[in-house]
């Protein structure tokens, strides 16, 4: 078995103190492998930016260990840590984060200026990602004129040029359309797969799910091994809101087909008045 | 780094444009107050400056024109007349005093000019002739157009009244505003007989005035003999103590100024950027090279302030007196050069401003949508 690229052991983090400690992330350990691609997934303020903050090495942690290809970061000075995420992590965000006054190969080559002794090659590798992702025909275009699918292929390659180990994304898609989340994903998904690279992902988008090797769920910032196949969407007739059907144990029968509810007042809801929920439903 | 340093500068044209305009107005100032102050010090010694004569004799204990007094009694300029080695002597009086010209009351430099005076007299004329009569006076042309007093108009000295019959190039300043009247009447005026103020020696060819001026003060009791050079020192000297405190009090004040705003144009470019900066920060960016970056950018506004304000000193401040002909400016190279070394001091200061808002911000922002 191969090294792991990332390893968080036991790491917390906590805000205030006394009767106004918060545990953002509570005893967190995970390992990521070269070439595997993990979805953190979560409610909203479950801890997962928090999480994913602390292993960029933005964030430190308030106990715990985290080491990037055997370098532990939380043993590092802070002046230390910006040259870690230069060279060892690339980050792709939400808001896909471009410099405004940046062309789109400016914005790829702007972490390879941190490491100027590979300047050269750098601009090899750039051209070779612009060519990869499709942005030939953007390279001099600034960042207000793409369109977000384009901003966040930019948001990759900046990620990539510095050929970093390790990949942390928080919510690549979640200002995408559907197939262009989509096209994103297979992009992330094939540089682990391809190249090696060790992926982590935040996420709410269920849709990823197929693709990730192994997806993990923090909820009150405690995170738990969760296999993709352990559960299936789908809306509680009564309310709307999404429950898991595999996992569900709050069930109704009505005219052979099964209903499934997020809470027993739903169920109660819709027993009184099936054809109600059943007529809306549709 | 600095390649997003300047784009991000040159992407704002307008603020970065209205933030140099800024700077550029306090350093104009700067310059400005230094023209004044250079040009009224030339103005201070522009009659000596234009009479120059090899040495300057005057009371022992005076070494100086400008606001000074002195009496030399006449026997002293035919003794130094006789001396080997001297071309030409030709005595001055010389009273400080207010005229009276019109409505207006000014202070004024009065020379009395002997009628066979060679030298001493206006060096140019703009109007009229030389003094040839008592109570003649010849007056600045400046003061001739600020005051509406022309030719063959009345002008009060103390208590007695001229007649303007020429009008002189070059002599005013409102620090040194110099009029010629005839010697008889000016000795009238002090009550004076037999003294003069300076002399105004020439040396023969091939005599040098330092060893000339050594001479005279070593053989004649009780006066002062300077060269011209070191006479025309000490008139300066005293010109620039006297307004050189204001000026260095303008300067500091119109470089806080620029100081202030170019801070304020740093401070505002960080809040602004500050996405941007949480961003580079996330990315790997330092805290010492965003800080040179956000120096950079100081550096550049205040480079382009100083080059709107050289070009202004350089090509209007030049017609200011043609508006205003009272206003003596010079833009000396020299100015020039102190103003890029307040310009670096203004950039380097102002740049310090924002640094505690970029060393605190948190990298991690940069996951806020």
């Amino acid at each position: 078995m191969t090294s792991p690229i990332l390893s968080a052991k036991h790491i917390s983090k906590y805000y205030g103190s006394g009767h106004t400690k918060v545990r953002a992330v509570n005893d967190v350990s995970l390992e990521i492998q070269p070439g595997e691609l993990m979805l953190i997934m979560g409610p909203s303020g479950s801890g997962k930016t928090t999480l994913l903050s602390m292993l960029g090495g933005l964030l430190k942690p308030s106990a715990g260990d985290i080491e990037i290809e055997g370098m532990n970061i939380t043993q590092l000075k802070e002046a230390a840590l910006p040259n870690i995420r230069a060279l060892k992590i690339g980050f792709i965000f939400q808001a896909f984060n471009l410099l405004e006054a940046l062309t789109v190969e400016e914005n790829i080559l702007f972490p390879a200026q941190l490491r100027k002794d590979k300047m050269h090659s750098a601009k090899q590798r750039a051209n070779q990602l612009i060519q990869q992702l499709k942005l030939e025909h953007r390279r001099s275009a600034l960042p207000q004129t793409l369109s977000g699918g384009e901003k966040q292929r930019v948001a990759i390659a900046r990620a990539l040029i510095n050929e970093p180990r390790l990949i942390l994304a928080d919510e690549p898609t979640g200002n995408l359309d559907s197939q262009t989340g989509q096209e994103v994903m297979m992009i992330l998904h094939d540089i682990a797969r391809d190249h090696g690279y060790a992926v982590v992902m935040v996420t709410h988008d269920p849709r990823v799910e197929d693709i990730a090797d192994r997806i993990m769920w923090l909820e009150d910032g405690a995170l738990h091994d969760r296999k993709s196949e352990t559960h299936q969407w789908t809306s509680d007739p009564v309310c709307g809101m999404r429950v898991d059907e595999w996992k569900a144990d709050i069930k109704a029968e009505y005219n052979d087909a099964t209903y499934i509810f997020c809470s027993q007042r739903c169920k109660q809801r819709f027993e009184k008045n099936p054809v109600q929920y059943v007529r809306n439903n549709k | 780094m600095f390649q997003w340093a300047w784009k991000s500068l040159a992407k704002q044209p307008g603020s970065l444009t209205a933030s140099a305009l800024g700077i550029a107005f306090a350093f104009i100032l700067v310059i400005f107050f230094d023209a004044v102050w250079q040009g009224e010090s030339e103005q201070v010694v522009a009659y000596p400056e234009n009479i120059k004569p090899d040495v300057w004799v005057m009371q022992s204990g005076v070494s100086n024109m400008h606001m000074a007094m002195s009496f030399v009694w006449d026997w002293k300029a035919d003794k130094i007349a006789s001396m080997p080695g001297v071309k030409q002597v030709t005595p001055i009086l010389y009273l400080n005093n207010v005229i009276v010209a019109g409505d207006t009351k000014m202070f004024a430099f009065i020379v009395g000019l002997l009628p066979d005076a060679q030298r001493a007299g206006p060096w140019s004329m703009s109007a009229g002739r030389q003094l040839e009569n008592p109570g003649e006076v010849i007056i600045p042309a400046v003061l001739s157009e600020l005051t509406g007093t022309g030719m063959g108009d009345q002008l009060r000295i103390t208590d007695k009244n001229f007649t303007v019959v020429g009008l002189s190039s070059g002599t005013y300043s409102s620090a040194n505003t110099v009029l010629f009247v005839p010697f008889k009447d000016l000795e009238d005026i002090l009550s004076s007989s037999g003294t003069y103020s300076y002399l105004l020696v020439d040396a023969d060819d091939g005599i040098d005035a330092q060893t000339l001026a050594t001479q005279i003060s070593n053989e004649v009791e009780k006066v002062n003999a300077l060269t011209h050079d070191d006479f025309i020192k000490n008139d300066f000297a005293l010109a620039s103590q006297m307004g050189m405190e204001i000026i260095v009090m303008m300067t500091v004040i119109c470089s806080v100024l620029a100081a202030l705003i170019v801070a304020f144009t740093a401070y505002s470019l960080v809040m602004r950027k500050r996405q941007e900066i949480a961003i580079i920060k996330a990315l790997g960016v330092n805290n010492s090279l965003i800080f040179y970056a956000a120096m950079l950018q100081t550096g550049l506004v205040t480079l382009y302030g100083f080059v709107i304000a050289v070009v202004f000193a350089l090509f209007v401040i030049p017609y200011v007196p043609l508006l205003v002909p009272q206003l003596t400016l010079i833009v000396s190279m020299d100015s020039l050069l102190q103003l890029g070394v307040i310009a670096l001091v203004v950039a380097i200061s102002g740049a310090l401003l924002p640094t505690h808002l970029v060393l605190r911000l948190d990298p991690a922002t940069a996951f806020q949508v």
